[in-house]
């Protein structure tokens, strides 16, 4: 039997074993109820969410051109940030609170200064570079994020310097979604040619390809831990991937989801993965869904 | 698993590169999927006992919990 075969039928046993380890865990029925309703603040489709790490407040940007933040235990919104343009696919929050960062058509990503002291929010930095939209971006600290867009490339950008190192080349479709390795300078993207790569940021280099999708990957998220992360994909199912095996261990999937999966997130201890348009807290303790309905809802 | 299809395209330079890149990846040391997966169970059910989703927030010390309106007695 040679060692892919061998590996295969590991797998397979392994399959079995983590599904009737879940089993064994699962002696009460988990169910998420419904919480807060937060408040109708947007007029337009919610295209993107993400909590602060405080786990208190989270942003959330929309097609009417609007950053709001949330205080997530009263409802209340903090600020509203009126936006140059209308179309924003993401946002994101620095792991500090004290900057936001969301993008335009135009291929820029903005940064904004939350405590100016004034009262008002304004734009603190532009990153250009990109010669596609902007589809994902997550800040390595208040001065370094990383970028992907749909010009194939990912990109780590210093927003004081507004400089970036060389694109991490590669993927040969849009990247959609980008995950930070947890104490890391690794990440992970995945791309609408169906594969996700382990990128190195100092480096500058990819160290892994996953392969194992049949069709675009909208969403993904690395493990509490950093030895593997999620995907969630156009092709209606979820796939964990571990980084030292360099391969899928499992796909989830269900007769009854066959639509495309936008999003996927990890709960704290990794045992649980929620999927659909949604963010959960650093602690742990909630979920914030954002939907085509305008709506943010918190569960837990 | 379907295999990887690579584009290589018709630009010597591209195509070196992307051989490169396919012979460093190809290079990597592996950990055998049971030890992967092993690994990654230990670490949930170490973490289980700590994860709200599946131990609950007890009431009082939840922050998101509904508050109940004041009664005017």
């Amino acid at each position: 039997m040679s060692e892919l075969d061998q590996l295969r039928q590991e797998a397979e046993q392994l399959k079995n074993q983590i599904r009737d380890a879940r089993k064994a865990c699962a002696e009460a029925t988990l169910s998420l109820r419904l919480h807060t309703t937060l408040t109708q603040g947007h007029l337009a489709k919610i295209y993107a969410m993400h909590w602060g790490t405080d786990s208190r407040l989270l942003v959330s940007a929309s097609q009417d051109g609007k950053l709001i933040i949330w205080d997530s235990y009263t409802t209340n919104k903090v600020h509203s940030i009126p936006l140059y343009s209308f179309w924003v696919m993401t946002c994101e929050y620095a792991p500090s609170g004290n900057y936001l960062a969301c993008d335009g058509l135009d291929n820029i990503c903005s940064t904004y200064s939350l405590k100016t002291g004034e009262g008002n929010v304004h734009v603190s930095h532009e990153l250009a570079g990109h010669t596609g939209y902007l589809s994902c971006f997550q800040f390595l600290d208040d001065n370094q994020i990383v970028t992907s867009s749909a010009d194939t490339t990912c990109a780590c950008g210093a927003l004081k310097r507004a400089s970036r190192q060389p694109p991490f080349t590669g993927h040969t479709g849009d990247v959609m979604s980008l995950s930070l390795a947890p104490n890391t300078r690794l990440f992970v993207s995945g791309a609408c040619d169906a594969s996700a790569k382990l990128w190195d940021v100092p480096k500058g280099m990819c160290r892994q390809t996953f392969t194992g999708h049949e069709s675009d990957i909208n969403g993904i998220c690395f493990f509490p831990k950093n030895n593997a992360f999620a995907t969630g994909s156009d092709d209606a199912t979820c796939r964990l991937f571990d980084l030292r095996a360099d391969q899928e261990l499992m796909t989830y999937s269900h007769d009854n989801i066959i639509c495309r999966i936008t999003s996927v997130s990890f709960s704290k201890s990794g045992c649980l993965l929620l999927t659909g348009c949604l963010g959960v807290t650093d602690d742990g303790m909630v979920v914030a869904t954002g939907s085509w309905d305008s709506f943010l809802k918190i569960w837990n | 698993m379907s295999s990887s299809k690579v584009a290589i395209g018709s630009d010597i330079g591209q195509a070196r590169r992307t051989v490169e890149q396919l012979r460093m990846e190809a290079g990597i040391d592996r950990v055998k999927v049971s030890k992967a997966a092993t690994d990654l169970l230990q670490f949930c059910m170490e973490q289980a006992k700590s994860d709200p989703f599946l131990v609950g927030i007890p009431a009082a010390t939840n922050p998101f919990k509904e508050k109940k309106p004041c009664v005017i007695l």
